[in-house]
């Protein structure tokens, strides 16, 4: 097994806090980890590093053995490294399908000026986003709401419409940002499975941070968990289960935060 | 030395009054007041008025702008911005009626007092003078002093009073705010015309010394923005830093670079717009606010 | 890519025509040739105003094109009178050279969003002037005066621009290239907004950190952006000043800048015509009201406010989106 992602010695200090000390772990290629710990461990932080959102102020994140942190997001992207947003963060007066042949613009072979001139290249190119999009919408079950303003989506679409704009791109490691924050248990369990689809078909490696614990340890291959900005363990889901100081980390921490 | 100091205080002083009421409107209500250096003219305009013309005192003309600034504030909320807001699909929207607003202003002081250029007799004479290294009329002391005296005044009122509590949380979040029971559109309205009563103060303050004149509206609104910018939009603290920077900033520039004219300002915006390339929210601005 | 339906074809003819034939027509029967000066101000400053809605577009509000605007007019007079250069080559390089300036000053002040970046633009103009008045090239506050009318261009012998001095109604010459530009300039955003250069900037202009997160450079679509928004104020101020034969520090003021931005709201932002329609309105309705002497001001702004409450996102809006522009 092959280590695609490598976050190596991350620190993120905020002034005089601490929120990410040393955290060191490798992602293997196509399996779905998830970086779990309580309100306040780090995990966003972590997260924003990993996408080039945030500099590190110290290690760094390797991507096949290239440095993917401290740089643009829209580089990090251009690498096949691309992560999600909670629901807010939408295109909001475009429409599913718009939002996906926009997502597309990774894929694009033709210039911003072949664009405009109409070229042969940016004709295709037009018709081959149409064609994905239509694809990606049947193999994520949206073909109803394709054609939907992403503002008037309910919540749970919203969820589903970020992951297909980041798979729009056409992505080698997706990061997803808290894919089940907020959802009940059937939404929960369709995500699931959405995510799990996402990885067994397209071959994506699926890397989230999360805190519902149920789900997490349906959907991953391995977890890694943050405390107070340490990494305290990283395991398979049993292994993480009879972790005393993962117990001990959950059981410190208010009981309604961690979702059991 | 002494007298450049001094000339930034003079000038940082009257300058933070009228930062603090755009600042104000714009933390309540997201809007971009282009009117606000027509209120300022306004004010002015108000108390020349009743103390230059009718002859009452000043301190009571002074009142008179502030109340009229005060009602036109809050009749231009209650009118044109709040449905404009809840109707409108973009906020930016709210420029456009301001800008309309700052015309509108204009035209009524045109028609009203005339382009003409018009002051008031002294509130007292005499200069302060010490060694010849610090010139200052004693008018322009007495402003300065007052201008102060209203900042801390203001700044008192927002920290301790009810209706500045609620202002406060307002400003902060309207959402939550709504959900603590604060009454958003009294509040919204009670706002915008505090700022456009300090507007009005300042204007009525400094028609006894620089006078009044229908131009004045457009590049006191430029002066308003910089220091909004130099502080950060929507803090009151950052709206008085502001206020100081330029006021000394400008003191200097008179100063060392007058035999070069208009030099100064030329200068302040180049700094201003590198100091903004490396801090964009400003000094005590959030991030993006 | 979009294609025109026939409806749109017939508007688009009828409007060529309207231009290029009905309204030399009509002004050659009423004699009012003063109209001819009114409808090539108009098209110029339509022109300027689409590149303040290119800038709408990725979600800043720009409220500066008269620097632009200023800049275009200055680098073209420098060029006719001190470099003796032809008017026609010079008018592209002062769109350039515009959009050099802008590539220059956008690459602080882009990052800045929302109010910030409103209110530094708006300082931009006051700092143009400033500039203008303090460098020994554009001569202070004397400005640059008796700017040569447009000289004329020949191809192998083949005139195809006449000299606009020898002509009998050099208005009427202008009036026909300030609308030729105006109808490239808007073809062109057209074009533009439907292409994928378009689609990126309404990407941007609904959530910058997302459109970043798909790959998009956002630092340098906006720059691309505010470029060619200032190569039009630039385009737009060159021909004025071509038209006025002068440039002073006054030339575009602050006043100018904003009505740039209010010709965009008035129109509606989300509409490519949308800048167009917003002058024309704007402008005219700023000339009718000329009868009503001290009152001009009152009622224009008083018109302007109603309007606002009326339609406050834009005279288009009353199409409630449909064809037009928004890029689909």
């Amino acid at each position: 097994m092959s280590n695609l992602l490598e976050v190596r010695h991350v620190t993120k200090k905020f002034g005089g806090l601490t929120a990410n000390n040393n955290i060191s772990f490798n992602v293997h290629e196509n399996e779905i980890l998830s970086v779990i710990g309580p309100n306040g461990a780090g995990k966003s932080t972590l997260f924003k590093m990993i996408s080039s959102f945030l500099p590190t102020t110290s290690g760094e994140v390797l991507f096949r053995g290239e440095r993917i942190s401290n740089l643009k997001p829209h580089v990090v992207a251009r690498k096949g490294v691309v992560r999600t947003f909670q629901e807010t963060t939408i295109f909001k007066s475009m429409t599913v399908r718009e939002s996906i042949v926009v997502a597309q613009h990774l894929r694009a072979r033709a210039s911003l000026a072949g664009y405009f001139w109409g070229t042969k290249t940016a004709h295709e190119d037009v018709d081959s986003f149409g064609q994905y999009a239509d694809d990606l919408i049947e193999f994520l079950g949206m073909t109803p709401i394709a054609h939907e303003l992403a503002s008037n989506l309910p919540q749970g679409n919203l969820r589903a419409l970020g992951i297909a704009i980041g798979l729009a791109t056409d992505p080698q490691v997706l990061l997803l940002d808290e894919p089940f924050a907020g959802m009940n248990h059937d939404e929960t369990m369709k995500m699931v499975n959405l995510v799990r689809k996402v990885r067994d078909d397209r071959g994506v490696t699926v890397l989230l941070v999360e805190h519902d614990m149920p789900a997490v340890m349906n959907i991953s291959d391995r977890i890694v968990v943050l405390n107070f900005g340490e990494m305290i363990a990283e395991g398979t889901p049993s292994d993480i289960q009879n972790n005393d100081k993962v117990i001990e980390a959950y059981l410190g921490s208010a009981d309604d935060e961690i979702g059991i | 030395m002494e007298q450049i100091i001094a000339n930034g205080i003079y000038l940082g002083a009257q300058y933070a009054m009228i930062a603090l009421g755009l600042t104000l409107i714009f933390a309540l209500m997201n809007v971009l007041n282009f009117a606000h250096g027509q209120m300022y003219v306004l004010g002015g305009f108000v108390t020349y008025t009743f103390y230059g013309q009718l002859g009452w005192p000043f301190v009571l003309a002074l009142l008179a702008s502030c109340i009229t600034l005060a009602i036109l504030g809050a009749l231009i909320e209650k009118f044109l911005f709040a449905p404009v807001i809840r109707r409108s699909s973009r906020e930016e929207s709210t420029m456009l009626l301001a800008a309309g607003l700052a015309f509108l202003f204009d035209a009524v002081i045109l028609l009203v007092f005339g382009e003409k250029q018009r002051g008031v007799p002294k509130i007292i004479n005499g200069v302060f003078n010490w060694d010849f290294r610090l010139i200052m009329p004693y008018d322009r002391i007495l402003i300065c002093a007052l201008a102060i005296l209203s900042i801390v005044g203001f700044i008192l009122f927002m920290q301790y009073s009810k209706t500045g509590r609620a202002l406060r949380a307002l400003a902060q979040d309207r959402t939550a705010a709504q959900l603590m029971g604060v009454n958003v559109d009294r509040y919204s309205m009670i706002g915008f015309a505090l700022g456009a009563m300090l507007a009005g103060l300042v204007g009525g303050l400094l028609v006894t010394i620089t006078g009044v004149n229908l131009g004045m509206g457009g590049p006191t609104s430029i002066k308003a923005f910089m220091m909004v910018m130099i502080g950060g939009a929507g803090v009151i603290s950052g709206a008085i830093a502001g206020g100081i920077i330029l006021g000394f900033l400008e003191a200097i520039g008179l100063a060392v670079l007058s035999q070069y004219g208009d030099i100064t300002y030329l200068l302040i915006f180049v700094s201003l717009m590198i100091f903004l390339a490396i801090r964009p929210q400003g000094l005590m601005g959030k991030p993006w606010g | 890519m979009p294609k025109l339906n026939t409806f749109q074809w017939a508007g688009l003819a009828a409007f060529l025509f309207a231009v290029f034939f009905a309204v030399p027509a009509f002004v050659a029967a009423s004699g009012r040739t003063d109209l001819y000066y009114t409808l090539t101000s108009v098209a110029l400053l339509s022109i300027a105003s689409a590149g303040v809605w290119l800038t709408f577009y990725i979600g800043r509000i720009n409220i500066g094109q008269g620097a632009f605007a200023l800049i275009g007019a200055y680098a073209s007079a420098i060029l006719v009178t001190k470099a003796g250069m032809s008017f026609w080559l010079s008018l592209p390089l002062a769109g350039l050279f515009a959009a050099g300036v802008a590539i220059l000053i956008g690459l602080p002040i882009l990052r800045l969003r929302g109010v910030y970046f409103a209110m530094i633009s708006l300082v931009l103009t006051q700092v143009v002037t400033l500039t203008a008045l303090a460098l020994p090239i554009t001569n202070g506050a004397k400005g640059i005066t008796s700017i040569p009318l447009p000289g004329a261009v020949s191809v192998f012998g083949l005139t195809l621009i006449p000299d606009f001095a020898t002509l009998e109604n050099p208005r009427l010459a202008f009036y026909y290239t300030a609308c030729a530009l105006m109808v490239i300039t808007f073809a062109a955003m057209y074009r533009l907004v439907n292409s994928r250069l378009g689609h990126l900037c309404r990407s941007m202009q609904q959530n910058e950190e997302l459109a970043a997160s798909i790959g998009v450079n956002i630092a340098y679509i906006r720059i691309i952006v505010f470029a060619i928004s200032s190569f039009l104020g630039g385009i737009g101020g060159a021909m004025f000043g071509s038209i006025a034969q002068s440039v002073y520090p006054s030339s575009f003021q602050v006043a100018d800048s904003v009505n740039f931005m209010l010709n965009c709201f008035l129109g509606g932002l989300g509409y490519v015509f949308g800048p167009m329609l917003g002058t024309l309105v704007l402008y005219f309705g700023w000339d009718l009201l000329f009868e009503l002497g001290r009152y001009q001001l009152l009622v224009y702004s008083g018109l302007l406010i109603i309007l606002m409450l009326v339609l406050p996102n834009g005279l288009l809006s009353l199409r409630l989106g449909k064809g037009g522009g928004q890029g689909r």
